[in-house]
């Protein structure tokens, strides 16, 4: 069953049902007519025997041997002791009930369907029930015929079997073309998600008219792939920003080497052209670093080695990374860590995180650096302060994206990838990035981790 | 040949200048938008180098501000990006050539020089004038058969009176296409200039190719000596 396409099982399903439904209808409606029917016999017998009983109590006629007269067809009236009293002429001179038959209706009335009775034709009903008259009990035995019945059961049953069957083969049809038009809809968005590819933007899949299930459906998946394009648009963006960030240096790289091949006269110029390249190099390797970090946190597979890090560790580490810098830049750095503050985290990539930091304090900003950890409610800051001229208020938004540079120049230092690791970093500790100015001035980065 | 290089980037813009100088072009830096509409419109370049990528107005705006300036200049449109949308869209603002980073340096410079002659409505990448003759490609000169030894900017005097042949030039307008901003404005350093070029391709011929006009300034004859 589950085999067949929707639209059969639906019809199928229907059909089923409405086979059962016709049937129970089909019953319910011969046998309200058959015990209709029955009863109407049933009383008009009990009328017949009641005429009987009034004219066997009536004085004279009472007494008559032509009490039943001849346009009787069927009616006795017996003596509780099996004899004749009065009989319809046509039926002769015999009993009709059994004498055991005749002692139990001179007690109570009762009522049978005999196969065959004498001057009937076919099915007959009968009624025995005793009458008191004139100081005795008599018996008076009624019938007719339950052909009228019977010939009307059968008309009604072939109707039902004729017209059922033709019912439910219409509403069979007409279940299977509703359900066909109730499926087009999905046939349609079907036909349309074939011809959608990866490569177009803003195909979406045709909406029913009607405010139904499968509109919400439509419109679901439209919403799903609106999301999904915008973030292959994303996808798209980084590439083209990573190509961009990777030809721009790989370009002046190319040309310094080719300037140096063709009028570099001196090693020393030869020298010179190297020493950039090398340089050039570096970067190139930094930036191909960082662009792996983000792909892998892109991926969620950014590996991280969870131990438990005292931040003061941390911190201390930090400070000796920058030591020489920080004395050859003639600025200063100043770590406030909290005692016994303690994060669940990847150390090497902690301090990578706030390496950043204090690269970007380093190199965009001015004044003392101070890095000070806090537990802030449930979790541990860490901020990065300095005294410069903090960021552009319109780059506070796009802080953590990808190569966005708060000097919109983009041949500038860096590979604008930093503050977005730093962003990956914290995410994939669960924590998050934030960046703010402070009034001080100068510009104040954190990142808050669970503690 | 005098070039504007309109690139942002430092370090690239400083190597695009070395190299040009080198090869005897003047070179003038702009590293925005605005400064170069601004140079484009005071001096007369024979070419304009255009990255795409500038802070603020980007390339094909200052691309197509340049034209509505009607700056005739050919412009090469230098970009990081390749999608064919981008070279459209360079084209169809008035750039006439288009070049993707990382580029071949000595592509660059075939590309100006092509540019540069397509400017001049001309077609044989050598120039002849007279018996006189000039490879830009491979800075050679030649009178009838024999090589003529020229340094950097004699050549590139000397070209600038070969694209024009028979024009009067004004010592600002040779000054104009032989030096960028960074010399000093003084219309000596051209009389020195066509001195030591008539020392080089007439005097060792007996030609005098180079005339002096009086009050207005020099020209190449166009049929030789």
């Amino acid at each position: 069953m589950t085999r067949l396409p929707i639209r059969l099982r639906l019809t199928l399903a229907f059909t089923v049902m409405m086979a059962l439904l016709l049937a129970a209808l089909g019953w319910f409606i011969y046998a309200r007519f058959d015990s209709e029917l029955s009863d109407q016999i049933d009383q008009s017998l009990r009328a017949h025997g009641d005429d009987i009983a009034s004219l066997l109590a009536h004085r004279d006629i009472g007494r008559s041997a032509t009490l039943l007269g001849r346009e009787e067809s069927f009616a006795q009236v017996l003596t509780p002791d099996g004899r004749i009293y009065a009989t319809a002429p046509q039926l002769g001179p015999r009993p009709q009930l059994t004498p055991a038959e005749t002692a139990r209706a001179a007690r109570q009335p009762f009522l049978v369907t005999r196969p065959r009775i004498r001057t009937i034709t076919g099915q007959g009903r009968l009624l025995a029930r005793p009458v008191q008259a004139r100081g005795q009990t008599f018996v008076v035995v009624v019938a007719a015929s339950l052909d009228d019945r019977n010939e009307s059961l059968r008309n009604l049953r072939t109707i039902l079997l004729i017209g059922g069957p033709v019912a439910l083969l219409l509403a069979s049809l007409a279940g299977y073309v509703v359900a066909g038009s109730a499926l087009r809809p999905v046939e349609a968005m079907r036909r349309r998600a074939a011809e959608i590819s990866a490569g177009e933007s803003g195909q979406r899949l045709p909406r029913p008219e009607a405010n139904d299930e499968l509109r919400r459906l439509g419109d679901t998946l439209n919403e799903m792939l609106a999301r999904l394009e915008a973030a292959l648009e994303r996808e798209r963006a980084f590439v083209d920003d990573a190509s961009h960030e990777l030809r721009t240096p790989l370009a002046s790289h190319k040309t310094e080497l080719e300037l140096a091949l063709r009028y570099a006269a001196t090693p020393e110029e030869m020298r010179t052209a190297i020493a950039s390249a090398v340089a050039e190099v570096d970067r190139l390797v930094q930036l191909a670093e960082d662009l792996l970090v983000l792909a892998r946190t892109q991926e969620g597979q950014l590996p991280l080695e969870v131990r438990r890090v005292r931040i003061a560790d941390l911190l201390g580490d930090l400070r000796e990374r920058f030591a020489s810098r920080i004395g050859e830049s003639g600025r200063s750095l100043t770590v406030h860590p909290a005692d016994g503050l303690v994060v669940e985290g990847d150390r090497a990539r902690l301090e990578q995180a706030l390496g950043n930091l204090v690269e970007n304090a380093l190199q965009h900003g001015d004044g003392e650096i101070t890095v000070r950890a806090a537990l802030e409610g449930r979790e541990v800051e860490i901020h990065v302060e300095d005294r410069g001229p903090g960021f552009p208020p319109e780059f506070i938004r796009h802080a953590f994206e990808r190569f966005s540079r708060a000097d919109p120049a983009r041949g500038g230092e860096g590979t604008g990838l930093g503050l977005a690791i730093v962003e990956a970093i914290a995410a994939a500790h669960r924590g998050s990035a934030h960046v703010a100015n402070r009034d001080g001035p100068g510009a104040d980065v954190w990142i808050e981790l669970p503690a | 040949m005098r070039v504007l290089i309109v690139e942002d980037e430092a370090k690239m813009a400083g190597l695009l200048q070395r190299g040009l100088r080198n090869e005897g072009i003047a070179a003038d830096l702009a590293g925005e938008g605005e400064d170069a509409i601004w140079m484009a419109g005071a001096t007369e370049y024979d070419a304009i180098v255009l990255d795409l990528m500038l802070p603020g107005m980007d390339g094909f705006e200052v691309c197509r501000r340049l034209r509505d300036d009607g700056v005739p200049s050919p412009v090469l449109m230098l970009t990081a990006r390749d999608g064919v949308d981008d070279r459209v869209t360079g084209l169809d603002a008035g750039a006439d050539d288009y070049l993707i980073k990382p580029f071949s340096y000595a592509e660059l410079l075939a590309r100006l020089r092509a540019l540069v002659r397509r400017g001049n409505g001309e077609r044989r990448p050598e120039l002849q004038v007279g018996d006189l003759r000039m490879d830009p490609a491979t800075r050679r000169v030649w009178r009838g058969d024999r090589e003529i030894e020229l340094t950097t900017k004699e050549f590139a005097v000397l070209e600038v009176f070969m694209r024009r042949p028979g024009e009067v030039l004004s010592r600002f307008q040779l000054l104009e296409h032989a030096w960028d901003y960074e010399y000093e404005n003084r219309s000596n350093i051209v009389d020195s200039y066509v001195r030591l070029l008539r020392r080089k391709i007439d005097r060792p011929f007996g030609t005098q190719s180079i005339e002096t006009i009086r009050g207005a300034g020099y020209r190449l004859r166009e049929g030789g000596a």
